[in-house]
C-alpha cells in the first residue's frame, strides 16, 4: 500500500513538474504577445504634472488605414525607409550581397526544417514504442526515436550557428531593411528568441533524460515532453513564417509602411496560414527524406546482416512518414497558390504563367520524380516479402500510368521560341501537346499519380498477408470499385474541364482532390481493418532488399532538398523589386530576377553544401554508435537495433 | 489457429460469380459516391457541376 501511494505521489509530482515546465516554457509567448498586440509602447515614468495640463499638451493620435485589413489604427511606427543605392543602405563586399544572404538563409532553412521535423518523428515513433505490445518491437521503436533525436541534436547546433550568421549578414549587408523589419516585428522577434531558448532547454532535457525516463509513467512524461518540444518548434516556425509572409503580402501597416499597433495583423497576413501548412508538411517530407537517406547511407556501409536489417527498417519508417506528408503537400501548395492569386492576381501570373513559370516546370519534374521514386522504393521493398509475387504483374501497368501522367504533368503551356520555330509550330502552343499544358490536364495527372502511389502502398501493405476476416472478399471488391471509379472520376473531371468556362473549371480541382483523398483515407483504413489478424505468408526479410532501393532513398532526399531550394527561390523572387511588397522598394543593385540557369546553379550549390555538411553530422552521429557492442539475441522476430544508448 | 484456418478457407470459398457480383456492386456504389462527391463539392463552392449538360 505504502509502495502504491509512493508511486502515486511520484506520478502526481511528475505531472505537476511537467505542467510547470510547460507553463514556464510557454510563458514568454503569453507575456510578449499581449503587449505587442495592444500596440502601446511602455509608458515612461509619469511626471507629477496636473492632468489638465497634460491633456492640453497632448497631440492628437494620428490614425491610418491598414493596407490589407482596411481597419483604422493609431500610427505607432515610422514609415518604411526609402533606400538608395548607397553604402549607407546597402553596405557591400566586392560581391553580390543577395547571393551571400541566399546561401545563409537557405542553409539555415534546411537545418531548421530538419530539426523541426525530426522531433515530430521522434514523438510519433516513441509513442508507437509505448503503445506497441510486442516488447522487441517497442524497444526497436524506442531505439529508432533515440537515433533520430541524436542526429537532430548536432544539426540543432548548426541551425543556431547558421541563424546567427543570417542575422549578422542582414545587419551588415541590409541594415536599413532589417531595421525596418525588426521595428515592425519587435515583440515577435523577442518572443522568437525566448522560444528558441525554451526549445533548446526542452530538447536537451528530452535527450539527456531518455534513460532516466524510460519505464512506466515517466516514459509518458518523456513523450509528453516531445509534444511540448514540437509545439514550441512549430510556433517558432510560424513566427519566422510571419516575417516572410509579411514581406510578400504585408498587413498591419498603412500604405507608407507605418506600423498600426496591432501585432496580430502583422503576423496574420493573408499568406501566413497557407505558408504555415505548406512549410510544416514540406519540412516533414524533407525530414523524412533526410533520415531515410541517413538510413540508406548506414545500410550501404553496414558490415553485418543485423545492421543492414535495422537500417533497412529505419529507412522504410522514415520514408513512410515522409511520404505520408508528401501526399497532401501538392494540395497545400495548391491552396497557397490560390491564396496568392486571391491576394494579387499579377503575382500569381508572374509565378505560374510569366517570368517564373519555367521554374514551375522544373518543380513539376521534381514532384514527378519524387512520386516515381517512392513507388519504385515500395515495389523494391515488396521483394523482401514472400507472397508479394502475386502483385508483381500489376507493376508494369502502374509504371505506364505513372510515366504517362508524369509526361502530361511536366508538359509546358508555352515555350520560348524563335520566330521561325513559332511559325513552324503554327502558334504559341503545339496543336496536340499544347492541350496537356493546361491546369485541367495537370490536375488530372497529379491526382492520378498520387492515387497510384496510394495503390502501391496498399499493395505493399498486403504483400505478405492474406486477409482472414469474413468480409475480406467484399472488402477487396470494394477497394477495386473505389480505385477504379476514383481513376475514372479524376480523368473524367480533367476532360470535363476542357468543355466548361474557367470559373467553373477551377472548382473541379476540389472534387478531384477529394477523390484522391477518398482513396487515401478510405482505402488505407479499410485495408488496415481487413488485415487485422491476417495470415502471414512469411516475415519481412529486413535487410534483404536491393541496393538500388537505397539509392532511391538517397534520390528521394536529394530531390526534396533541391525542390525546397527551388520553391523557396520562386516564392522569394516573386516580390521582384520589393523588399516588402508594394511598401518598401529594393533599391540595391541586385533588385533584378536572376536567369533560370543562375538560379538553378545556386540551388544546386546550396543542395551540395547542405549534403556535405549533413554527411559530417551523420559521421558525428555514427561515432557514438561504434563504441557500443552490438548485441543481437537469437530467434528475434524483428531486427534489433545495431546500437544501444 | 483452427479458427483462423476456418476463416481463411471461408474467405477463399467465395465463388467467382459472387466475386463478380461484389465487384459490380462495389462499382455501382463507388459511382454513386463519386457523383455525389462531385456535385456536393461543386455546390459548396457555388458552382454548377452539371453546367455543360444544362447549357
Amino acid at each position: 500500500m505504502a509502495t502504491v501511494s509512493k508511486q502515486a505521489r511520484k506520478k502526481i509530482g511528475a505531472l505537476l513538474a511537467l505542467g510547470a515546465f510547460a507553463g514556464l516554457l510557454l510563458l514568454p509567448l503569453f507575456l510578449s504577445l499581449p503587449t505587442g498586440a495592444s500596440g502601446e509602447t511602455p509608458a515612461p515614468a509619469a511626471p507629477a504634472a496636473p492632468a489638465a495640463a497634460k491633456a492640453s499638451d497632448a497631440k492628437p493620435v494620428e490614425k491610418s488605414r491598414d493596407v490589407w485589413y482596411k481597419t483604422e489604427g493609431p500610427v505607432v511606427g515610422a514609415p518604411a525607409p526609402k533606400t538608395t543605392d548607397s553604402l549607407k543602405d546597402y553596405p557591400r563586399y566586392n560581391f553580390e550581397s543577395r547571393v551571400l544572404l541566399w546561401v545563409g538563409l537557405q542553409q539555415h532553412l534546411y537545418y531548421g526544417s530538419f530539426v523541426l521535423a525530426v522531433p515530430i518523428f521522434c514523438m510519433i515513433v516513441e509513442y508507437l514504442g509505448i503503445i506497441t505490445k510486442d516488447r522487441a518491437l517497442a524497444r526497436k521503436y524506442d531505439q529508432l526515436a533515440y537515433d533520430f533525436v541524436k542526429i537532430s541534436l548536432t544539426a540543432y547546433s548548426l541551425t543556431a550557428l547558421l541563424g546567427g550568421i543570417v542575422i549578422f549578414t542582414f545587419l551588415t549587408l541590409y541594415p536599413t531593411f532589417f531595421g525596418y523589419l525588426s521595428s515592425v516585428f519587435r515583440p515577435v522577434m523577442a518572443t522568437y528568441a525566448l522560444l528558441f531558448i525554451a526549445e533548446s532547454g526542452t530538447l536537451y532535457i528530452y535527450y539527456y533524460g531518455w534513460d532516466k525516463m524510460r519505464e512506466g509513467f515517466l516514459k509518458w512524461v518523456h513523450v509528453s515532453m516531445s509534444v511540448i518540444l514540437n509545439v514550441i518548434g512549430t510556433v517558432l516556425m510560424m513566427l519566422a513564417n510571419s516575417w516572410i509572409a509579411f514581406m510578400q503580402s504585408p498587413a498591419g501597416v498603412d500604405a507608407e509602411g507605418r506600423y498600426l499597433g496591432n501585432v496580430w495583423h502583422v503576423i496574420h497576413t493573408t499568406l501566413w496560414n497557407p505558408i504555415n501548412v505548406h512549410r510544416l508538411l514540406g519540412n516533414m517530407a524533407f525530414g523524412g527524406g533526410v533520415v531515410a537517406a541517413y538510413a540508406a547511407y548506414r545500410f550501404l556501409t553496414s558490415k553485418t546482416d543485423e545492421e543492414r536489417a535495422h537500417y533497412d527498417w529505419m529507412g522504410y519508417v522514415a520514408m513512410f512518414i515522409g511520404v505520408c506528408f508528401l501526399i497532401p503537400l501538392p494540395f497545400a501548395g495548391y491552396w497557397l497558390m490560390r491564396e496568392v492569386y486571391a491576394y494579387r492576381q499579377q503575382m500569381g501570373i508572374t509565378l505560374m504563367g510569366g517570368l517564373l513559370a519555367w521554374l514551375f516546370i522544373i518543380q513539376a519534374v521534381m514532384i514527378g520524380a519524387l512520386f516515381l521514386t517512392t513507388n519504385y522504393y515500395l515495389w523494391q521493398g515488396m521483394e523482401r516479402m514472400r507472397g508479394a509475387e502475386r502483385y508483381q504483374k500489376y507493376i508494369k501497368y502502374m509504371v505506364f500510368v505513372l510515366i504517362t501522367c508524369f509526361i502530361v504533368w511536366l508538359t509546358p503551356h508555352t515555350i520560348v521560341m524563335t520566330p521561325a520555330e513559332l511559325k513552324a509550330m503554327g502558334g504559341q502552343q503545339h496543336p496536340v501537346l499544347g492541350n496537356y499544358g493546361v491546369m485541367s490536364a495537370k490536375n488530372g495527372a497529379i491526382n492520378t499519380i498520387i492515387t497510384t502511389t496510394v495503390l502501391s502502398f496498399i499493395m505493399y501493405q498486403r504483400a505478405n498477408k492474406i486477409p482472414t476476416v469474413r468480409w475480406a472478399p467484399l472488402g477487396t471488391a470494394f477497394l477495386f470499385g473505389l480505385f477504379t471509379m476514383a481513376f475514372i472520376n479524376i480523368i473524367w473531371l480533367a476532360i470535363y474541364g476542357y468543355y466548361i468556362p474557367a470559373n467553373v473549371r477551377v472548382g473541379l480541382s476540389v472534387p478531384q482532390v477529394a477523390s484522391t483523398l477518398s482513396c487515401l483515407f478510405i482505402g488505407v483504413i479499410l485495408n488496415s481493418f481487413m488485415l487485422k489478424g491476417a495470415k502471414d505468408t512469411g516475415p519481412i526479410a529486413w535487410g534483404q532488399i536491393s541496393v538500388r532501393s537505397q539509392y532511391a532513398l538517397i534520390m528521394l532526399a536529394t530531390a526534396f532538398t533541391w525542390m525546397m531550394g527551388l520553391m523557396g527561390y520562386i516564392r522569394s523572387s516573386v516580390r521582384l523589386f520589393w523588399h516588402v511588397n508594394e511598401i518598401m522598394r529594393d533599391n540595391s543593385p541586385w533588385a533584378f530576377t536572376h536567369t533560370i540557369g543562375f538560379g538553378a546553379n545556386m540551388i544546386s550549390f546550396n543542395v551540395l553544401f547542405f549534403w556535405v555538411t549533413i554527411l559530417f553530422v551523420f559521421w558525428l552521429g555514427s561515432l557514438g554508435v561504434k563504441k557500443v557492442p552490438v548485441t543481437v539475441p537469437a530467434g528475434q522476430k524483428v531486427p534489433l537495433p545495431a546500437s544501444s544508448h | 489457429m483452427a479458427d483462423q484456418a476456418r476463416q481463411v478457407s471461408s474467405a477463399a470459398e467465395v465463388s467467382t460469380g459472387t466475386k463478380i457480383a461484389f465487384a459490380i456492386g462495389s462499382l455501382i456504389v463507388a459511382t454513386g459516391y463519386f457523383i455525389l462527391l462531385d456535385w456536393s463539392l461543386m455546390n459548396m463552392q457555388g458552382l454548377d457541376f452539371f453546367y455543360m449538360f444544362r447549357k
